[in-house]
């Protein structure tokens, strides 16, 4: 029989997430947050071109003037606007020329949050590391057009490794640190300002039977708001927790799964983490114990390349080889939605300023004029920041206000959506159970009576 | 039971018919109310039970002979028969699935001309096979690869001694192989098959069963050297595509239509079923079908025209079964590796959810 019952979806709270793939697109991927409503496919950027496959991505997640950077395979790195994908500039591999850059490809990039130059024109600092160790951080300004010439490049290059294969690159919460780790490579801790090795770890000692596991570090991440403290996953399988302050042995480490750890991220609080490995397993685990909150279970079929934790909503989003974006919720750890993107997916980000345009439109001029005045004040004459268009409809200068106009128009109670999803579940839950135990209770009485 | 009713019928026979209908219909009140599973005595429940049985057969012969008169009447007034009904099978009641191919998707298309096989597939190069076995072989083993190095052109056997398979992909690299196969057996019977893309291709582990050897093969053929055809059925969603386009990647993309032999892979429910064929287009005369009449079965139609031409096949094998149990991206690297799908028993939860 073909299943008669469905199955309960909990809905997608409204969020707007951006994937990567291996044929160079950028897929934009919206969740209107309505009741039952799962995630679509909105916009897709960029023609598929397998030599422009992307190896990383970072997002400047932000109000005004957001950038997203997208590194590719042949070297290139291209920064491009999250709302409506324009290309702001796109970034040759300057620094070498005579290398193939195939053979040494970009594995992490990180946009800057903070200017580096104080310079009145619009200018982005971003940091590169390929495979080799090569890591570059440059700092160009943005042209008012994609045709003007990049014209200055200050740029500081260092070597992080003489010989292996750097797997991971991070760079913490106070864009001071950068972390590095790969195939021979012990993990090791970066102060960027100086660019200069601050800390190494020591590989762990020999089991008991004398037997050495060569270093090979899949993964890593700082922990939040704190450089000090960071976790890695390994090739075998270990989870690895490091304090920079206390000993260059791990701290902590615990086996998980039965391939390569292949992402791992913290969470805000900073002790859960959520770990992916290569035969697509997903799992939180509570650092400071070790100890396995739950896995998230979802027919996940292929190797996790990359999880993301939502800056505000409870929830994270998982990608990779099995080309389904997956974006759970890390309470219940169930599945929220899954989209299928067709291609072998390399990475994901979140675009947290994203809100849905349902509500809010009466007063639009209002709060368009409101957006003005801000970017007037901020930006510089000549240079018009791309203003967000989706957000501009609805924004009224910070979150909670706009939350509120959303709950007048829909005449629910003043509570963001998202939050009001998960007690309402519980709700659910509950009344099944109440309902169980009613049947159980009519049951009993039912046996009572046939005894009297 | 068959011979206890014979003698209810026996016994019974010299009663009324009058009390027998009534008998049977009290039966069926008590059918209706009670189901033979709630009685308890064995005897009455299996006599309730075969009745229960008789009475659907009878019903079903009857909708059977209703449904064939109207189609008859239909004929005989020219009318449009009635339609035929459809059997619900587990393949028309498949689960929806999102990853279907489909024939006008773009990214298909260029992720097509992007991977790992697509070389070979725009006959950039040719295919070069090797086939290798795991570390002891014997018996079956040994004559599936002598089966299999006939079906695949420009296949080579290397003996596998004590080897890693990396070192043998290592190998295989630099002699420029385009494909490992491993045969794994398992107590002297091939029970897994390893395809392996070089040089950065996927690694398909597929379980091996229902082998049947060609010399297990009543009647069986014997292969040319000519190069084969390929049919390559149901491989649907992108995994299985994917699956498809690994194992066309085997064999040459220009076969010899003059040899007239074909390999198929048939996907059904996730299995795959290989067979080899040497086929032959007869041309049947009408008076030599009418003499030899028993042996063809469509005789009939050929009374109306003189000549027809008919495909005749002949199995040449080996004959087996293949099942997916993971795809690893890269070749082989059981420690490391990323799988792009690998089986969990999570996603058994459904007879009707397939991933090829």
């Amino acid at each position: 029989m073909p299943r008669t019952t469905t199955l309960e979806n909990p809905g997608c709270p409204p969020l707007r997430a951006l994937t990567f793939d291996v044929l160079g697109l950028i897929k934009v991927i919206e969740a209107k947050g309505e009741e039952k409503a799962a995630a679509k496919v909105v916009e897709r950027w960029g023609e598929p071109d397998s030599t422009r496959a992307v190896v990383a991505a970072s997002i400047l997640d932000r109000e005004i003037d957001p950038l997203l950077g997208v590194a590719r395979k042949n070297g290139l790195v291209d920064v491009l606007n999250p709302v409506n994908g324009d290309i702001q500039v796109s970034i040759p591999n300057v620094s070498q020329t005579d290398v193939y850059p195939e053979a040494d490809a970009i594995i992490g990039l990180h946009l800057f949050r903070k200017q580096r130059l104080e310079s009145l024109s619009r200018s982005i600092t971003f940091l590169t590391c390929t495979i080799k160790g090569r890591t570059s951080m440059k700092s160009i300004e943005i042209p008012q057009s994609c045709t003007d010439t990049i014209s200055d490049a200050a740029q500081t290059t260092w070597n992080t490794c003489g010989s292996g294969d750097i797997l991971f690159s991070k760079v913490d919460e106070n864009e001071c640190y950068a972390l590095f780790g790969g195939k021979g490579v012990e993990v090791n801790v970066w102060d960027i300002h100086t660019s200069t090795k601050i800390w190494t770890a020591k590989s762990p000692v020999k089991n008991n039977l004398g037997i050495f596991t060569p270093t090979w570090f899949t993964s890593g991440s700082f922990l939040s708001k704190d450089h000090r403290k960071f976790v890695s996953g390994t090739n075998s399988h270990q989870v690895r927790l490091y304090d920079v302050s206390a000993q260059r042995r791990p701290i902590m480490s615990f086996d998980f799964g039965e391939t390569a750890i292949k992402a791992v991220t913290g969470d805000l609080d900073g002790y859960t983490i959520y770990a992916g490995n290569g035969s697509g397993d997903l799992a939180s685990v509570d650092i400071r114990t070790g100890k396995l909150l739950g896995c998230f279970l979802g027919k996940c079929s292929g190797s996790i390349r990359s999880i993301v934790r939502h800056p505000e909503l409870p929830v994270i989003a998982s990608c990779g080889l099995d080309s389904y974006l997956r974006i759970w919720d890390i309470k219940s750890r169930q599945l929220l939605s899954a989209v299928f993107l067709k291609q072998h997916l390399s990475d994901v980000v979140f675009d947290s300023y994203f809100r849905n345009e349902v509500g809010g439109s009466t007063d639009l001029p209002h709060q368009l004029q409101g957006l003005n005045d801000i970017s007037e004040g901020t930006e510089d004459e000549g240079i018009v920041p791309d203003k967000r268009k989706k957000a501009s409809k609805v924004h009224k200068g910070s979150k909670k206000l706009k939350l509120r106009n959303e709950g007048k128009n829909s005449d629910l109670p003043p509570q963001p959506q998202d939050l009001n999803k998960i007690p309402e579940m519980i709700r659910a839950k509950r009344k099944k159970a109440s309902k169980v135990h009613k049947g159980s209770e009519k049951h009993k009485l039912r046996k009572n009576r046939q005894e009297q | 039971m068959g011979g206890k009713r014979k003698n209810s019928a026996g016994t019974t026979s010299g009663h009324s018919t009058q009390e027998g209908g009534q008998h049977v219909k009290k039966k069926e009140k008590i059918v209706e109310t009670l189901l033979p599973s709630t009685i308890k005595n064995k005897e009455k429940r299996s006599a309730v039970h075969a009745k229960i049985k008789h009475q659907k057969g009878l019903e079903k012969r009857k909708r059977a002979k209703a449904r064939e008169a109207a189609e008859q009447r239909a004929l005989e007034l020219g009318e449009e028969p009635p339609l035929k009904m459809i059997p619900r099978t587990i393949e028309n009641t498949r689960e929806l699935d999102e990853t279907i191919c489909k024939p006008d998707d773009e990214e298909l298309f260029a992720g097509n001309d992007a991977d790992e096989f697509s070389s070979i597939l725009k006959q950039d190069c040719t295919p070069k096979i090797l086939i290798t076995t795991c570390r002891f072989n014997s018996t079956r083993g040994p004559a599936f690869i002598s089966d299999l190095l006939t079906v695949i052109p420009n296949a080579h056997y290397f003996e596998r001694g004590t080897y890693d398979l990396k070192k043998i992909v290592e190998y295989a690299k630099n002699k420029d192989f385009t494909s490992v196969i491993v045969v794994h057996t398992n107590r002297r019977e091939p029970d897994a098959l390893l395809i392996m893309a070089l040089p950065d291709g996927p690694t398909a582990h597929f379980k091996l069963s229902k082998l049947l050897l060609r010399k297990d093969i009543k009647h069986h053929g014997n292969p040319t050297s000519h190069k084969p055809e390929l049919v390559l059925n149901n491989f649907t969603t992108r995994l299985g595509h994917r699956i498809g386009r690994l194992i066309q990647s085997l064999f040459p993309q220009d076969p010899n239509f003059r040899g007239r032999r074909v390999v198929t892979c048939h996907n059904q429910r996730d299995f795959i079923f290989f067979r080899h064929h040497r086929y032959i287009f007869e041309t049947k005369e009408s008076k030599q079908a009418a003499s030899s009449g028993k042996k063809i079965k469509d005789n009939k139609d050929e009374e109306s025209s003189e000549q027809k031409v008919i495909a005749r096949l002949q199995e040449c094998g080996p004959r087996f079964t293949l099942k997916l149990i993971s795809l690893q991206h890269g070749t082989f690297d059981s420690k490391g590796g990323e799988y792009e799908w690998v089986h969990k028993p999570e996603m058994d939860t459904s007879r009707r959810r397939f991933f090829m």
